[in-house]
């Protein structure tokens, strides 16, 4: 008895060694920084990773969701503003000795892109073993522990082999969360949930996948487009290290695009795991903000709600009720408010009578006037709108005052301390700073420089005066950009803030309008004799002549090389010449066209290509044979026949065509009774008749 | 009637010539039945009662000569024949008989062995309103050694891919490896609305089709189609996504019709309108059935032409075109024909003689003393000597097999006389071949030298 058990626990212990084994301290490498400026200039005040989210710094939301997952230690890197960043976190629950999470805090100046980060972890070697990669941006509740299981599993099974796991969540195209900029196509394995392809989807019309990476052996390959990437990717060490061994890899991207290409090289693979029920994503710029901010509010990221105090901060209390209208401690609201839905209001925030709020987050200790209307607004802390101000799907930060009666319209975004008003609208899309825009130039090269030199111009901006006309009588603030002068410069702008932006419809409609191309080609016909091809072609080419209006040279010489193409005889070319000219109107106005019309038509085309017929119609021979086409072609319109005499007078004017050889044509013994009909033809005889006098004529002349 | 059938028999099997020298690729014997009686049967067992069978003289000449096969298929076979000398296509067949079509047809080949529930093709061409609904199935591996097969499989032939959408039936792409030399690619748009496509390679196409008499009409104005699997089906499954140029337009009939006759260019567009399309169309308006999730279009985003497959996960589904096939088949079969003895009762076999249940005898048989035949198909009239040993083979009818030989994984075509005591491994045997006496073959295919020319 006693030794059975005495067995049953050694074997217990064996059992939770191996599981220490298996399943090291999980570490989580946070990059709080993005790289980029698409925030920019909100950012020169404030690290993108502490602007307020649902009133809660982004960041925590990064920390919150590795530490529920089960990351023991964190390795924050901040470059851009990490004092700010150092601060927040040591005054965090996570800098608390009972934090579950070991947070570090790595600063550097030196930090340029995600790949100078993970050098660092490699030069460093922070890691252990698998750990997290994800930026100080992101928002997400998922799980991570199936992923984790599998990727674990495959580094067991294939020694190392796959390098990464990339986490998607699946959500269809077009959707809200889903950033038009980062929209990705991956192609992958069904059965082994490898990434054989990846890529960007932004402006392209066709996905294009290269064929190796269908020679993986397998028979089954998923091609999807219905997932958002959650840029959150379980690493193995081997990342750090393979970005140290390839130092061009700057971003994610550049690692993942790498990876797949030289996959033969190196022998690593990428793997995936998609998640259908966790919430996942970036946020890369403002319309991401807005959506993400909109999800939240409306619990799609639960547990991370906006009342739920995750950061564990003193003294903190907020209220949910229904129609997920939240409000915080000290909340006045005037008479006649309505809060109408997916409401976040911060403590001690007043709000005047008669306002109207729907879809938005207003911070703490905000003074909002009466009749305020709000919709898909982000108010930050102690910020102050005056009486009757309208502000819709836009941004105003800290300390930011908005006076009486101002309007502001779509994606305006005020930066800190900034000042408008009163009674102005502003124009969509307006972008409004403490910072003169030239200032950005100045220190273009050194944005992630220290605050000293912001400060330093700071001052010399001072002194340029704020455009009353722009921002108000008494506003505060240089206008960055209006939206709608962005075609040209600052391209980089008009990207950022609000990313581009989302015109679904526009898009799908364009998609399919696109003519069939190249896709749906005409099934060309074995059959069909080069003489047929060649007809096709001319009239081809005449046709997008006419399009892009081709010079007659030009014609002449693709023609010509249709002739060598198809071997098709001079005689050939001028037959078929004629009669694609002559059916051409026909093809354009499709079928009824009475014979004035069709001369209106046709006339202006001969004059325009009468080049082209001189260049092929030189000797007799070539006229009669251009004669016979001609005839060829009215035998099968027999209503275009009063149009034959215009046309043969244009032609004869336009010296294409002899007076001597048309009679010549004309007097041809005739076998078919229809061609003996079109001679009898009044029109065409009244032009014989007029030939052979002016012939007469012009011989008596002679004489 | 619903579905009119429509069987493709007029195939000469280019795939195994030294097969079908003397036998067309319909009559091939397979489980001793001619092989276009599987395709036959699958009709006739759905309740089809009448067939149009598009082949040659020849073979209407041998079915109608074929007591067996006129005892067995009580539907009204209805022949048509295309002359042999013009080098016709699956397409131009369909063109052929267009005036007989008066509904939707299901086209189907002669050479599919399978034992599908055939509505369940059918339903999705019903259910979905299809322009085209197809039968594929998960290929084979084909395990028996092939005759005159040196060594492996040549490379591997040039894989189909075939695009799916996320329910595994709509299709949305479709090509073959050949075309796809730089790479696949795919329209975003297609992409935007069925998000996830799978891509299968690895199926066989079953050359079964129900398709919309629209699509026959439209073969009659594009003469330029010949093959119903090589251009018709990526045509269709192509154009499911191209804009339909005349839907915006609302014409009437009257007008289609005179544009259609003064137009005198090939009508390109397929016009698939049915009678009862308006009807249909409320019925879809006000249904709050979707075929997708996602986006909050209408049902197949609005368009017309749609294409599916029902792909076969278990099952039996072969095509009969190449010999490792056929000798697959005959493997197969006796699991099929499980009603029928495996022994005809005209058959004479003696007592002394070892079988295996797996293996099926024709009629008027003899087989003599000490024989021991396993896992093989013997066609009628055909004589086994005594001391002969026969297995995993298929031997047609009329041969004689003399005392004392040993046949190992080889086909021996009808008439011929293997000679006392040979050993044949792996072999083909052409029609009326004789094998001298203690031969000794492997892996080898004798045929006539005439048909050696042929070749």
């Amino acid at each position: 008895m006693a030794g059975r058990g005495g067995k049953q626990r050694i074997s217990s212990r064996k059992g939770g060694c191996e599981q220490d084994e298996e399943e090291p301290q999980l570490q989580a490498v946070l990059v709080a920084d993005s790289f980029n400026r698409k925030f920019f200039p909100v950012t020169k005040d404030q690290p993108r990773a502490l602007l307020p989210l649902g009133n809660v710094a982004m960041i925590d939301y990064v920390l919150e969701f590795l530490t529920s997952t089960g990351v023991q230690e964190t390795y924050v890197f901040c470059c851009w503003m990490a004092s700010k960043i150092k601060e927040h976190l040591l005054k965090s629950k996570w800098c608390r000795s009972t934090s579950p999470n070991t947070v570090h805090i790595l600063t550097s100046d030196l930090y340029r892109s995600l790949g100078d980060v993970l050098r660092d972890v490699d030069a460093k070697s922070l890691v252990r073993s698998d750990f997290l990669l994800v930026y100080g941006d992101v928002v997400s509740n998922i799980d991570i522990s199936q992923a984790l299981l599998e990727h674990r599993h495959r580094r067991k099974i294939d020694k190392n082999i796959s390098v990464m796991t990339m986490l998607f969540k699946e959500s269809s195209p077009g959707h809200k969360s889903r950033c038009e900029e980062d929209d990705v196509i991956v192609a992958m394995d069904s059965k082994s949930q490898r990434v054989l392809h990846y890529h960007k989807t932004q402006s392209l019309k066709k996905l294009h996948f290269p064929m190796n990476i269908f020679h993986s052996g397998s028979d089954e390959f998923e091609i999807r487009h219905d997932l958002l990437d959650c840029h959150i990717s379980i690493c193995s060490p081997q990342v750090a290290e393979l970005f140290t061994d390839n130092f061009d890899y700057q971003t994610r991207n550049d690692f993942v695009r790498g990876i797949l290409v030289n996959e033969e090289i190196l022998g690593n693979q990428i793997h995936m795991h998609v998640t259908t029920d966790g919430y996942g994503a970036r946020v890369s710029n403002l319309l991401m903000y807005d959506s993400v901010s909109s999800d939240v509010v409306r619990r799609w990221v639960y547990p991370l709600t906006p009342e739920a105090n995750f950061t564990d901060q003193k003294g903190w209390s907020c209220t949910y009720s229904r129609h997920n209208v939240y409000r915080g401690s000290g909340v006045t609201l005037g008479q006649g408010s309505q809060m109408e839905e997916n409401v976040l209001i911060g403590w001690d925030t007043s709000i005047g009578a008669n306002c109207y709020i729907s879809n938005s987050v207003i911070g703490n200790n905000c003074t909002i006037g009466d009749n305020v209307v709000l919709d898909h607004a982000y108010i930050w802390n102690n910020v102050q709108l005056g009486a009757n101000v309208v502000i819709s799907h836009s941004v105003v930060c800290e300390k930011a005052e908005v006076k009486e009666g101002v309007k502001l319209n779509k994606q305006c975004v005020l930066a800190y301390n900034v000042v408008i008003g009163p009674h102005i609208s502003v124009p969509e899309g307006t972008v409004v700073s403490m910072h003169y825009p030239a200032e950005e130039e100045e220190d273009d090269d050194e944005f992630l420089s220290d605050d000293a030199a912001a400060g330093q111009s700071k001052d010399k901006v001072k002194q340029k005066a704020f455009n009353p006309a722009e921002v108000g009588a008494e506003g505060k603030g240089y206008v960055w950009k209006a939206r709608g002068l962005d075609d040209t410069d600052d391209e980089e702008l008009s990207h950022c803030l609000w990313g581009l932006t989302l015109k679904p419809e526009l898009e799908s409609e364009s998609d399919d309008s696109e003519p069939d191309g190249p896709d749906d080609p005409v099934i060309p016909s074995p059959e069909m004799d080069d003489a047929k091809v060649f007809q096709k072609e001319v009239l081809g080419t005449l046709q997008r002549g006419l399009d892009e209006n081709i010079s007659c040279d030009h014609l002449v010489l693709e023609i010509n090389s249709l002739k060598y193409a198809y071997n098709i005889t001079l005689q050939e070319v001028m037959q078929i010449l004629t009669g694609v000219l002559l059916d051409l109107p026909l093809q354009h106005h499709s079928s009824q066209l009475t014979a004035s019309r069709y001369v209106a038509v046709l006339l202006p085309l001969l004059e325009k290509w009468a080049p082209v017929f001189k260049n092929y119609v030189k000797r007799s021979q070539d006229q009669l044979d251009c004669l016979s086409a001609f005839e060829e072609h009215f035998l099968e319109q027999v209503s275009h026949w009063p149009a034959m005499c215009k046309i043969l007078m244009t032609m004869y004017q336009l010296e294409i065509l002899e007076e001597e050889m048309i009679l010549r044509w004309f007097s041809q013994s005739v076998t078919s009774d229809a061609s003996r009909q079109l001679r009898k033809n009044q029109g065409l005889q009244k032009f014989i008749q007029w030939l052979r006098e002016a012939e007469e004529s012009s011989e008596e002349d002679g004489e | 009637m619903e579905l009119q059938a429509v069987m493709m028999a007029a195939g000469g099997g280019s795939r195994m010539t030294d097969l079908t020298y003397n036998t067309p690729k319909a009559m091939l014997p397979v489980g001793n039945r001619p092989l276009i009686w599987y395709p036959l049967n699958l009709l006739e067992r759905v309740g089809f009662e009448e067939v149009i069978v598009i082949t040659t003289k020849e073979v209407q000449k041998m079915m109608s000569t074929d007591l067996k096969l006129k005892m067995d298929v009580k539907m009204k076979l209805d022949f048509v024949c295309i002359p042999e000398d013009e080098d016709m296509g699956t397409a131009d067949a369909l063109r052929h008989i267009q005036p007989k079509i008066k509904t939707d047809i299901l086209v189907l080949s002669c050479d599919v062995i399978t034992d599908v529930a055939l509505h369940e093709v059918v339903d999705l061409f019903r259910a979905h309103d299809a322009t085209l609904a197809m039968l594929m199935s998960k290929a084979h591996e084909f395990t028996e050694t092939v005759p005159g097969q040196k060594g492996k499989k040549k490379a591997a032939e040039q894989r189909d891919f075939v695009g799916v959408d996320q329910s595994g039936k709509r299709v949305l792409f479709m090509a073959n490896e050949v075309d796809l030399e730089d790479g696949l690619s795919i329209r975003k748009s297609i992409l935007n609305k069925h998000p996830r496509m799978l891509i299968k390679t690895g199926l066989v196409d079953a050359h079964l089709y129900c398709m919309k008499k629209a699509v026959v009409d439209f073969l009659t104005d594009n003469k330029s189609i010949s093959s119903v699997r090589g251009e018709l089906v990526p045509y269709l499954v192509r154009k499911q996504f191209s804009k339909a140029r005349s839907s915006p337009k609302p014409k009437d009939d009257t007008d289609e019709q005179s544009q259609t006759k003064s137009d005198n260019s090939p009508n390109n567009e397929l016009l698939i309108s049915s009678r009862d399309d308006r009807l249909l169309q409320l019925a879809q308006e006000r249904s709050c059935w979707n075929d997708h999730h996602g986006d909050m279009s209408e049902a197949y985003h609005g368009g017309k032409l749609r294409c599916y497959v029902h792909i076969m996960d278990q099952g039996l589904c072969y095509r009969v075109n190449t010999i490792a096939a056929y000798i697959e088949a005959n493997r197969l079969v006796p699991k099929l024909l499980f009603e029928e003895p495996a022994v005809h009762p005209s058959a004479v076999i003696s007592e002394r003689c070892q079988m295996g249940s797996d293996s099926m005898i024709g009629a008027l048989c003899h087989i003599a003393d000490k024989t021991s035949i396993k896992r093989s198909t013997i066609g009628s009239s055909t004589t086994v000597k005594e001391k002969v040993r026969v297995t995993n083979s298929i031997i047609m009818h009329g041969v004689t097999v003399e005392e004392g030989c040993n046949i190992q994984g080889s086909v021996i075509c009808s008439n011929a006389v293997i000679g006392r005591g040979s050993d044949l491994k792996y072999c083909l045997v052409g029609c009326g071949q004789r094998i001298e006496d203690a031969a000794e073959r492997t892996n080898e295919v004798i045929v006539g030298t005439d048909q050696l020319m042929e070749i």
